[in-house]
């Protein structure tokens, strides 16, 4: 005889399964830099935490913030600015899916950092997405829409540190507002495949924790400002060794 | 269907206070969140005890607003401690890491940790 069964709770197809070390399924990056890392969050990375909100407005009788959730998933690779790429996982942002990434380190740069990302979670009305050690940041991405009076808001929202003192030293000089700027950028094609003509974001940025956690200096092992050095010193002896083969 | 999210705010002893946390963990919860731990930072509490007994759902989102707590109370030398979650949450807690940051006890804050943060 059996007891009683526990319903299973009514986000649980929502959430990832637990995995040890990441893998993924999409294809088409030069590099995968992913597969066998763990996701690091917020609370793992180096710099100081800052949440960060995008947003932009849509029409309310015309866009229901499950459908924008639903448009946003289904075409999130051509949203992001151009010379950036999304390298989807073959089922799409899906519960425990990784994407490969290529971003410039700064905007216009031809060099490419090559990263992904883990869905951590996904439902009717936002995704999320973890990073993993190697990322420049430690975040955690929340992507989702909801009713405000006659709008319907679509929202990008992360929490996010630095992953290791390099990168920290780049955000001082200018890559923080890079970062802002790629993700205004995205929430803007948004608007217009949405429809709007003069889209306007809304930014908000607080400094949740000022502090450094040098506890995780350590991170810088996995950096990817070294990766892209190490890759670039490399570069002529991958060629000739190249040549003679 | 949601449930709004209240948070009622039961100070103990030795700087011990504990939020015990009603319904849906989700964006509607932000307010009544930092709200609770501000109580518990007014009150000095050392400890924070965030009960999660009669919470039946915890989105992304709301992950995102403990991550948000856990991280201020680092900021301010606070200890957290999670209470009552259920196995499935338990496990969302490891996935997302949150669990290197607080103690995830079994059924009282005073009983011998579960998990142990490192």
């Amino acid at each position: 005889m059996t007891g009683p069964r526990t319903p299973a709770p009514r986000d649980e197809s929502s959430w990832a399964k637990p995995i040890e070390r990441l893998a993924t399924t999409a294809t088409g990056a030069s590099a995968d830099t992913v597969t066998g890392k763990r996701v690091s969050g917020p609370l793992q990375g180096f710099g100081q935490l800052w949440q960060k909100t995008f947003l932009i407005r849509v029409p309310a009788d015309e866009h229901q913030p499950e459908a924008v959730v639903a448009h946003w998933k289904e075409h999130f690779p051509t949203f992001w600015p151009e010379g950036a790429t999304f390298y989807a996982p073959l089922s799409g942002i899906q519960p425990g899916e990784v994407a490969l990434l290529e971003v410039p380190p700064v905007p216009g740069s031809p060099v490419k950092m090559s990263t992904g990302i883990m869905v951590i979670y996904a439902d009717r009305e936002s995704f999320t997405f973890m990073t993993p050690e190697g990322h420049a940041l430690s975040a955690w991405i929340t992507f989702s829409a909801y009713c405000d009076g006659d709008d319907t808001v679509a929202q990008a929202q992360a929490l996010e540190r630095t992953a290791d003192p390099l990168i920290e030293l780049s955000y001082l000089f200018g890559a923080n507002r890079a970062n802002d700027a790629f993700w205004e950028q995205t929430l803007t094609n948004l608007a217009r495949s949405l429809g709007v003509a003069a889209p306007v974001v809304e930014t908000t940025k607080v400094c949740v924790d000022k502090r450094r956690q040098w506890k995780y200096i350590r991170n810088v092992r996995f950096s990817p400002a070294v990766h892209m050095a190490t890759s670039t010193v490399m570069l002529p002896v991958r060629m000739v060794r190249r040549r003679k083969s | 269907m949601t449930d709004r999210l209240t948070v009622e705010v039961v100070p103990a002893t030795d700087g011990e206070v504990r939020l015990a946390l009603r319904g849906d963990v989700n964006l509607a919860a932000d307010e009544a969140l930092a709200e609770g731990y501000a109580e518990a930072a007014r009150a000095n509490a050392t400890r924070v005890v965030l009960d999660f007994a009669d919470v039946e759902y915890i989105n992304s989102t709301g992950i995102a607003l403990i991550v948000r707590l856990l991280a201020e109370a680092r900021r301010d030398h606070r200890e957290v401690v999670a209470l009552g979650l259920t196995d499935h949450y338990r496990e969302i807690f490891r996935i997302t890491r949150l669990s290197d940051y607080l103690t995830i006890a079994e059924s009282s804050a005073t009983s011998i940790p579960e998990e142990t943060a490192r």
